[in-house]
């Protein structure tokens, strides 16, 4: 009269166990579920009794009663229907006990008793503490990178009933399709010219420092940035296995191999919602682009066009490196430590930044850069202007530098990094910084000018002080910063949208 | 006896045009019409009775009831006297057209200020025989413009000429400051577009309080009138209508500096203007101005050339303005220099024409950015002339 399945639930990225116990009794038709089940799950009972029915398996007329231990813990999504149906046909005595011993159960199911995939089977599947995993048959790929589990795969409840009793076939698991390389991207061996807008690609992927692109169409932003996963060594361990969480509890495809290896490039649209951005949504919970991007790239083109709004919510998950996403009853937690590198026009128009460049009264600029705010434009460490190539200084630029031959400085600097405790020099605090970098005495007249002048804000100095030092770590310089690598730093770090002023300064 | 009596008078007249240019919905045009050789005092007093002239009543059409009721109204609540002593107490003088001290210039104007406001002690202060000639141009202009707004104004001031410019951000702004460096050069000349005590715009303030203090400022708006959308068109033409000859340093393919053009070209004034870059979006209505047969105006020997034709004092003779010549540049520096012209560039254009690696440019930029040699405006960098203060 009493079975319980193992299962589990999903909690931002992370998977948690689940005990789904069911039981029959004698009384008044009922089915009821308890163990804080979000609306999906509870809406279990009615996919679960559909399929039944569909699938030609007896449905109890009797008092029916699901608890989701430990019931502390909410439960979220569909991927619990296929534990209670079990369960179900354990209480009743459809299945015998012993024919689910030793196996979890993970899955959604349709009406029609077919078996669907769920989104984060790899954090689920690693969450489940039993040797044997039944997963729908989309899943099985990915639930098979768990390498002490045996999985079964099935496509229909029907097909299952018969395989556990031992009457039938398990399906066949699908064969991943082989999809490209992940992470490949553009080499950058093909942009001509640029040379200073590839080395500022090269210190945004030597330090991570987010990086701001500004100049008009044709000027080459977005191409620049697709370029630059390529320069980002491989994700250490830990933070592959992070990456292929929130890949997984995304429901997007997993590489062949299984691990996220590669750093990701993410480029959502500027009308993505602050949910697509930084995760949740009315539905099922789920993480946003900036999560997905963990450890690799989010490009925002046109950044002008984004609403304020939802740039606004980006700013704590870029200061914390993890984002935190509540709604009524439940709240998860996401990594989301992400290379930001932004591109926009200097103006509505489509002129360029140069002086003179456009002629659209400087009111109308103001609204347009208005829409980046102060502490926003501030999170860009480097900030550069590019402009659509002279057909004349492109024959005579140079061709570039391969990505692989960029990512070995850019491999060799971060080592310089990790020497200090952090992954890339972006990651250093003030403290720590003072100590990695010492400045020489120009180098502090320099800054204290910039200081003065009110171009630089405290804020501003450790940033560029961090700049100059991935600099000094790229070129394989040792000892205090001096003046040369602050003027680089600064020069890395244009205002982007000064206004002109009367020819008095 | 008799110029006490006529001074007496004067006053008068000046203190009912002062009150007729503060009546709200009272522009130049309007006020031409309703004066149009009538004395003020009749002109305001024909208002408290509702009358106005047949040429303005069908200049204001439909709507003639509505506003000469507004007038009626304000006149009545008017004190002629108080309106004056505020004025007076702002130390601006006044002038009106035909009045002693309006400028002879402007008297055969096609559409002549009625009344002028000016800084300092009167309206056309030593202005009977100097030259003068407007140096006008777009307020986004490039550093390249700046730098000859500056030394065009600099040397035509030394050269003993009054610059007339209109105070605005940009080349405007450069040919007054260039105006102001001149060693005992001839006054400069502002004509703004607000009253005399609403400084527009507020980042040219240390610069409009040294105009008034070394030369004038003028406007047909009476103290207290902010900027409205057409009281710079409006400004525009008295600039042309004041000057000899009008230079424009830098334009936009339809930038609103033409509008000065088309103002000069209406009242017979020469117009050159100065070449740029085929690429400058900046220069764009110079280039054209300059096909449609204006004069070019490479330095100001060119100017000063055009005003002695004019029968304008002949001037010494200056050098065109050149940039300066930098001593003990860094090797890297001085090719930086070379492959830097007067058009912004990016630092990637940069870094193309001089094959310098990114991090040694960026040294050389520095060093030039020290010197002077080099502006820096959002990310783009361009030569500098010789403004540097
Ligand atoms: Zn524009």
């Amino acid at each position: 009269m009493l079975a319980t399945i193992h299962a589990a639930t999903l909690h931002g990225v992370s998977g948690h166990p689940v005990r789904v116990e069911v039981h029959v009794a004698d009384g008044l038709p009922a089915f009821t579920v308890v163990g804080l089940p979000d609306a999906s799950c509870r809406e279990a009972r009615d996919r679960v009794r559909a399929a039944l029915e569909s699938s030609g398996l007896p449905w109890p007329p009797r008092r029916i009663t699901v608890n989701l231990a430990p019931t502390g813990v909410p439960k979220a999504g569909s991927v619990l229907d296929l534990p209670m149906a079990v369960g179900l046909l354990v209480a009743c005595g459809e299945l015998e006990p012993g024919q689910v011993d030793g196996l979890g159960f993970l899955g959604e199911l349709g009406l029609d008793g077919s078996i669907r995939p769920v989104p984060g089977v790899l954090p689920l599947v690693d969450a489940v503490e039993v040797p044997g995993m039944v997963v729908p048959v989309a899943n099985g790929a990915e639930a098979a990178l768990i390498d002490d589990r045996r999985v079964r795969v099935a496509d229909d409840l029907r097909g299952l009933v018969l395989a556990l009793r031992g009457d039938g076939e398990w399906a066949t698991p699908e064969v991943a399709e082989p999809s490209p390389v992940d992470g490949g991207g553009p080499d950058m061996g093909d942009v001509r010219g640029q040379r200073f807008a590839r080395f500022a690609l090269e210190v945004a992927a030597a330090g991570a420092h987010h990086l701001l692109l500004v100049g008009p169409p044709g000027a080459g932003k977005s191409m620049l940035a697709r370029r630059l996963p390529g320069l980002l060594p491989d994700l250490a361990p830990d933070e592959a296995l992070q990456a292929t969480r929130v890949r997984s509890a995304a429901g997007e495809a997993l590489p062949v191999d299984g691990l996220v290896r590669r750093p990701p490039w993410r480029a959502p649209h500027h009308g993505a919602s602050p949910a697509a951005l930084v995760g949740g949504g009315s539905g099922t919970m789920r993480p946003g682009e900036v999560s997905l991007a963990h450890g690799g790239v989010l490009f925002l083109d046109e950044l002008g066009e984004f609403a304020p709004s939802a740039l606004e919510t980006l700013r704590q998950p870029l200061e914390d490196g993890t984002v935190r996403v509540s709604r009524a009853g439940a709240s998860a937690e996401y990594p989301a430590r992400v290379l930001l590198v932004a591109a926009m026009n200097p103006c509505p128009c489509g002129g360029s930044a140069a002086p003179g460049g456009c002629r659209c009264p400087s009111t109308v600029r103001a609204r347009y850069v208005r829409r980046i705010s102060g502490p926003l434009l501030d999170r860009f460490d480097l900030r550069i202007a590019v402009d659509r190539p002279d057909p004349v200084d492109l024959l005579s630029g140079a061709s570039g530098e391969s990505s692989a031959d960029v990512g070995r400085r850019v491999a060799s600097a971060r080592g310089r990094a990790v020497a200090r405790g952090v992954d890339a020099n972006g990651a250093l605090d003030p403290a720590a910084l003072r100590e990695a970098a010492p400045l020489s005495e120009a180098a502090v007249r320099r800054l204290e000018a910039e200081l003065h002048a009110g171009r630089l804000s405290a804020r501003g100095l450790h940033r560029v002080r961090s700049v100059a030092l991935t600099v000094a770590d790229l070129l394989g310089r040792d000892g205090p910063l001096d003046v040369d690598l602050v003027e680089v730093a600064l020069g890395l770090r244009i205002d982007p949208f000064r206004s002109e002023v009367a020819g008095v300064r | 006896m008799s110029g006490e009596h006529a001074a007496a008078a004067e006053d008068v007249q000046r203190s009912h045009l002062v009150a007729l240019v503060g009546l709200p919905d009272m522009g130049p045009a309007r006020l031409r019409l309703l004066l149009d050789g009538r004395d003020p005092v009749d002109a305001w007093e024909g208002l408290r009775r509702g009358r106005i002239p047949m040429a303005l009543s069908s200049r204001l059409g439909r709507r003639r009831e509505e506003v000469v009721a507004r007038w009626t109204a304000t006149v009545a609540g008017t004190v002629v006297a108080e309106r004056w002593a505020e004025v007076a107490a702002s130390g601006q003088s006044v002038s009106w057209y035909g009045a002693p001290g309006y400028p002879a210039a402007l008297l055969d104007d096609p559409e002549p200020p009625v009344v002028l406001f000016a800084t300092g002690g009167s309206v056309a202060e030593g202005a009977a025989d100097r030259p003068r000639v407007a140096i006008v141009g777009t307020r986004r202009c490039t550093a390249y413009g700046r730098s000859v707004a500056v030394e065009l104004g600099r040397s035509l001031a030394a050269a003993g000429v009054e610059v007339v410019s209109g105070l605005a951000i940009g080349i405007d702004a450069a040919a007054h400051l260039g105006a102001l460096r001149a060693t005992d050069g001839a006054p400069p000349i502002a004509v703004v577009g607000t009253g005399l005590d609403v400084v527009y715009p507020s980042a040219n303030r240390d610069l409009w309080e040294r105009v008034a203090e070394h030369g004038r400022i003028l406007s047909e708006m009476p103290p207290g009138s902010g900027p409205t959308r057409w009281c710079f068109p409006a400004r525009n033409r008295i600039v042309a209508g004041l000057a000899d000859v009008l230079v424009v340093v830098e334009s936009h393919a339809e930038g609103g500096s033409l509008h000065t053009v088309a103002a000069a070209l209406d009242r017979d004034r020469p117009v050159l203007a100065v070449p740029g870059p085929i690429r400058s979006p900046a220069s764009a209505g110079c280039n054209r101005l300059l096909a449609e047969g204006a004069a070019p105006a490479c330095g100001p020997d060119d100017v000063l050339g055009v005003l002695s034709l004019l029968g304008r004092p002949a001037s010494p003779v200056l050098s065109a303005g050149e940039a300066p010549e930098p001593a003990d540049l860094g090797t890297d520096a001085r090719r930086v220099l070379d492959a830097l012209g007067w058009d912004p560039v990016v630092p990637d254009a940069l870094a193309a024409r001089t094959g310098l690696p990114p991090v040694a440019l960026i040294a050389a930029v520095a060093e030039l950015t020290d010197r002077g040699l080099v502006v820096e405006t959002r990310g783009h960098l361009e030569r500098r002339g010789e403004e540097r203060s």
